[in-house]
């Protein structure tokens, strides 16, 4: 429970850090390009993602979703331009930037318990051993886990599997979550209800959200804003604001008038792409 | 225990009985001259007196440990040197060749080597069954760390995790199932060599002990030297894979 009350203060205060500096944005991508050898890949993106917000990236297949990702990780490198976090320019992997991938299964570490999972992101940080129990399984329990502690992910559903990866991502403590089609591979209702609990730890924790998704409606739902790719090479091609009350509902967000004017929106914009 | 293992049991404990019956009538029809090939009864009784009062209780002490120092020695070096290695992919390209031609040079072509450096010695001895027992270990890791998931190098690399952390943590336990069956063929090259070793440097051992018998014609000791060679072959592989069962137990989870 003080766990819970930590990381909400923790929330608050980033909040609060928000505005007192309104204007200057969390993630500033700044004229991206990447290529491989000859083939430009990523062709020059800006993008300023304010403190809490939540960008939702969508785009056909193969226009550099998964590309741009990596670079807000870290795990890959501007080829021109640069990304910073908070005013500096980030230069590797950083702690404070989580990435929830896709393929949970390669993700996790099958010889540890779902609970030893968790533990990793806590060891790296250099958490007590002492204080590691509580804070593992109160971030479980948060997420649904709370009975699957001793389980190995081999022994979970896949979306116990990706609710473990999100898991260990918060241990991280992160100040931005990135997600690459974290839900993809899972059926209805379990994508359904991960949505509502990222959005209510994104909520909790006021962490900035970036989701590459090629689910529009998932897109719409969860984001403040939807960012269309183009590819050959990738680059922006539309910008959408989602005006959508919060905290959303399934039922209600999606018969939203907007919520539905918005689908045909971008569903005429992804089209136009695919043609 | 399970039904299935209890009738693998079984199953094993009879073929064991057809062998020594087999044995058995061999001899008894005196196929083979008695000098050369003892009965079981013969090697049997060789065995319980020379275990009871006889020297091959101490032998067999002696060879273990020979057996069990080199098989260390070599799991230490073998394991710490791939980790090193298989750590780094620079590293990686530039040793693996080299070991790529180290590697096939049979264990007894050190023996020489080892000789000439340190006599008929206990000492020679051991440095040639670490040397021999070396190599599936020191494979086995390298080729368990290059194997490891890609992803789990950028989970490493995101979360923050050191070096060492990323060897200790990641590496070496996605290598583990590789590691621990190199530990088992190199327990079984370990006490090929420490028998080998005993009978070229005539050191005190099971080794030495069936090559006399064998020289002066005392069949039965022979036998009751090869008969505890095979019970320690058998009694360590058996441990390891108990310990493997124990330390892999995530896998058994995943069927
Ligand atoms: N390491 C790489 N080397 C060369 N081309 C790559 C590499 N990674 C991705 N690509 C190419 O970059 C393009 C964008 O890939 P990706 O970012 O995975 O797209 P998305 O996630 O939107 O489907 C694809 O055409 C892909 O083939
Ligand atoms: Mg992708």
């Amino acid at each position: 429970m003080a766990m819970t009350q930590a990381i909400l203060q923790a929330g608050r205060n980033e909040m609060a850090g928000s505005v007192l500096r309104a204007d200057e944005p969390r993630i500033r991508i700044r004229d991206v390009t990447l290529s491989y050898g000859a083939l430009q890949i990523i062709g020059g993106i800006s993008i300023d993602i304010a403190p809490g917000e939540s960008i939702c990236v969508i785009g056909p297949s193969g226009c550099g979703k998964t590309t741009l990702l990596r670079m807000l990780a870290g795990l890959a490198r501007p080829t021109s331009g640069a990304v910073e976090l908070d005013g500096s320019v980030l230069g590797g992997p950083d702690r404070s930037v989580a990435i929830v991938f896709q393929d949970y299964g390669k993700a996790l570490l099958p010889w540890r318990t779902a609970a030893g999972n968790v533990s990793l992101a806590l060891e790296a940080r250099g958490c007590p051993a002492k204080e590691r129990p509580a804070i593992i399984r109160e971030l479980l329990e948060k997420i649904g886990l709370g009975r699957h502690a001793d389980k190995y992910p081999s022994e979970m559903s896949g979306g116990m599997q990706q609710r473990l990866q999100i898991a260990r991502c918060l241990a991280q403590e992160p100040k931005v979550l990135l997600m690459d089609e974290p839900f993809g591979a899972l059926d209805a209702m379990t994508r359904q209800a991960l949505q509502d609990e990222v959005l209510s730890l994104v909520a909790t924790t006021g962490a900035t959200m970036v989701f590459v998704t090629h689910d529009l409606e998932e897109a719409i739902y969860l984001g403040d804003r939807i960012v269309c790719l183009q590819p050959n090479p990738g680059r922006v091609g539309r910008m959408v604001d989602v005006r959508l009350a919060r905290p959303r509902d399934q039922l209600v967000t999606r018969e939203d008038p907007e919520f539905l004017r918005l689908r045909r929106e971008l569903y005429d914009l992804i089209k136009d792409d695919h043609q | 225990m399970s039904h299935l293992s209890m009738r693998k049991l079984v199953l094993g404990i009879l073929g064991l009985a057809a062998f020594i019956l087999v044995w058995k009538a061999v001899t008894d029809a005196k196929l083979v001259s008695p000098i050369f090939f003892p009965s079981p009864e013969r090697t049997w009784a060789a065995l319980v007196k020379g275990l009871a009062g006889g020297p091959l209780l101490a032998q067999t002490v002696e060879t273990i440990q020979r057996m069990l120092l080199g098989w260390l020695l070599a799991s230490l070096v073998g394991i710490m040197l791939g980790a090193l290695i298989g750590i780094s992919r620079r590293a990686r390209v530039f040793i693996a060749p080299t070991l790529e031609l180290l590697r096939p040079l049979p264990a007894s072509a050190m023996i020489p080597i080892a000789i000439a450096f340190l006599g008929f010695s206990d000492q020679m001895v051991l440095v040639v069954i670490a040397f021999g027992a070396l190599w599936p270990m020191l494979l086995a890791t390298i080729h368990g760390f290059s194997a490891m998931e890609p992803r789990l190098y950028e989970v490493s690399a995101v979360l923050g995790l050191n070096r060492l952390q990323v060897i200790w943590k990641l590496a070496l336990p996605s290598a583990l199932p590789m590691i621990l069956a190199s530990l088992r063929l190199g327990l079984t090259i370990s006490l090929i060599l420490a028998v080998v070793g005993e009978m070229l440097a005539s050191r005190e051992g099971l080794g030495q002990s069936i090559l006399l018998a064998s020289r002066s014609f005392r069949s039965a000791d022979l036998f009751a030297g090869i008969v505890i060679l095979g019970a320690i072959g058998l009694v360590g592989s058996r441990l390891l894979s108990m310990a493997e069962r124990r330390l892999l137990r995530w896998q058994a989870a995943a069927r």
